[in-house]
């Protein structure tokens, strides 16, 4: 069974794009996202996407959080962190909150937080369908709103992303109560 | 076989397959207990009890732990790429995996190695994965909530964040539009299963059967309800229903389920899979004519 699982070089979808004002940078980028366990490699930004140099680090658009804490992590400056594609859409900064009795559901684009008012625990987190999602429901679900661990600092991907804009709304409503 | 494939949120779990079995709120497999909460869990657990009460043979587990860096997906794809054609399950279901486009095409192209082609069922970030691959008419069934049918009715979408306001603003309201948009852009598999406010369930981007009784509000925000209901579905297919009549059962059993449970915003999904048998008993035969076991 173990040399099913044998290492070797991983499949690489990309998607997703860092840019650098200096291609120094783009280089250091890239080894550190690598030696994170993120799949990248440097390319040169479609013309559309130019704002510095002419490299960049291509990644797995769906790791864009995962990207964006290991470059703070690591101080390496960047511009922008954009999709490669010029018209595709971006990530939605939609988010609405609903109360239903005792209990508070926020939901920012495809995630969703309930809390309950009283006690600010949170009792569900639904949506999503990355991997980091079933994880998260486990770290987040039966804590108070601020015990609880940001998504942003333990997830990795879009999702997580989405649902830390959830959590970070949640706090505000819990204020608000 | 029915094989059901995904991620479990732990670092520590290796790749490992086996019988499913659902051991009050956890699932076991081969000497693994995975609690049974959001996620592929709930999709496996909801699954065991469907085929226990069907009495047809009990779902194949294909899990890895993964917490989101995608380690536990890439070994779940690279073990199916290899071995699918040996398995040669029924029913495959490919559930929460990190969306990589390129092992999800290599897997497609092993799937022709199989003795039989097998039922393909999509959700998830598999789903986001094999819409991204171009794939998505040649699976079987998907089973999306209300945002991710946004995301397969958005052509530019590459994942169900980054889907265009106005579908997210409405909420894809108007189901018909975005099933019929998703067909047209051949981001839909042959069925769908919208799982929502409103269940719809879709062929040929026809409406076959909307589902709204009974409503239970609180359902939206249980994590794993939707899960559940993919469960459901992959147990249905696997006792050989046709898919638009297991996504009617399906959706119908989970509501029922959620009132029995008197579900609230607080309940958690093991409550809501544990009434499913109670539901079998006391609905599947007037639902379905699938009476003697």
């Amino acid at each position: 069974m173990a040399a099913l699982f044998r290492k070797k070089q991983q499949a690489f979808d990309g998607q997703g794009l860092v840019l650098f004002a200096r291609t120094r940078d783009a280089m250091i980028a890239e080894k550190a996202l690598k030696r994170a366990g993120i799949a990248t490699r440097l390319v040169a930004p479609p013309i559309s996407k130019r704002e510095g140099c002419d490299l960049a680090v291509e990644f797995n658009s769906v790791e864009r959080l995962a990207v964006q804490r290991e470059l703070q992590k690591s101080h390496i400056e960047y511009l922008d962190i954009d999709l490669i594609q010029d018209d595709a859409p971006q990530p939605l900064d939609l988010v609405r909150t609903t109360r239903m009795h005792d209990f508070v559901m926020v939901k920012a684009a495809n995630m969703k937080i309930t809390f309950d008012a009283r006690t600010t625990e949170i009792t569900n987190v639904s949506g999503g369908g990355c991997p980091d999602v079933p994880y998260l429901y486990s770290m987040l679900v039966g804590k108070r709103l601020a015990d609880a661990p940001r998504p942003n600092d333990i997830g990795h991907t879009l999702c997580a992303l989405m649902l830390d804009v959830a959590y970070m709304h949640c706090l505000n409503a819990a204020e608000e109560v | 076989m029915l094989l059901i494939c995904g991620t479990v949120p732990a670092a520590d779990v290796k790749p490992i397959m086996g019988p499913a079995v659902l051991d009050k709120d956890e699932l076991v497999v081969r000497d693994r207990r995975i609690p049974c909460g959001q996620g592929t869990a709930a999709m496996l657990s909801a699954a065991c009890v469907t085929t226990t009460y069907l009495g047809v043979e009990q779902p194949y587990a294909l899990i890895a732990g993964d917490t989101g860096d995608g380690r536990g997906s890439r070994q779940l794809y690279k073990y199916l790429i290899d071995n699918v054609a040996q398995i040669a399950p029924d029913v495959l279901c490919l559930h929460y995996l990190l969306p990589i486009v390129t092992m999800m095409k290599t897997l497609h192209s092993a799937l022709d190695k199989c003795p039989t082609r097998p039922l393909l069922l999509a959700d998830a970030g598999s789903m986001y994965a094999v819409k991204a691959a171009g794939l998505a008419p040649e699976f079987d069934v998907f089973t999306p909530d209300p945002s991710e049918l946004g995301f397969l009715a958005d052509p530019k979408a590459t994942h169900p964040a980054y889907i265009a306001e106005y579908l997210f603003a409405s909420s894809c309201d108007d189901a018909q539009s975005c099933i019929e948009s998703a067909y047209e852009n051949n981001n839909a598999a042959k069925v769908l299963v919208v799982k929502g406010r409103k269940d719809y369930i879709a062929r040929d981007g026809r409406i076959e059967a909307v589902v709204d009784e009974p409503n239970v509000p609180a359902m939206e925000a249980i994590g794993g309800t939707g899960d559940a209901i993919t469960g459901l579905v992959a147990a249905f297919l696997h006792a050989e229903l046709e898919p638009v009549e297991a996504g009617i059962l399906a959706t119908r059993a989970n509501r029922t389920a959620g009132l029995y449970a008197d579900a609230g915003f607080g309940t958690s999904i093991p409550r809501i899979i544990g009434e499913f048998e109670r539901v079998f008993s006391e609905h599947l035969c007037a639902w379905s004519g699938v009476c003697t076991l």
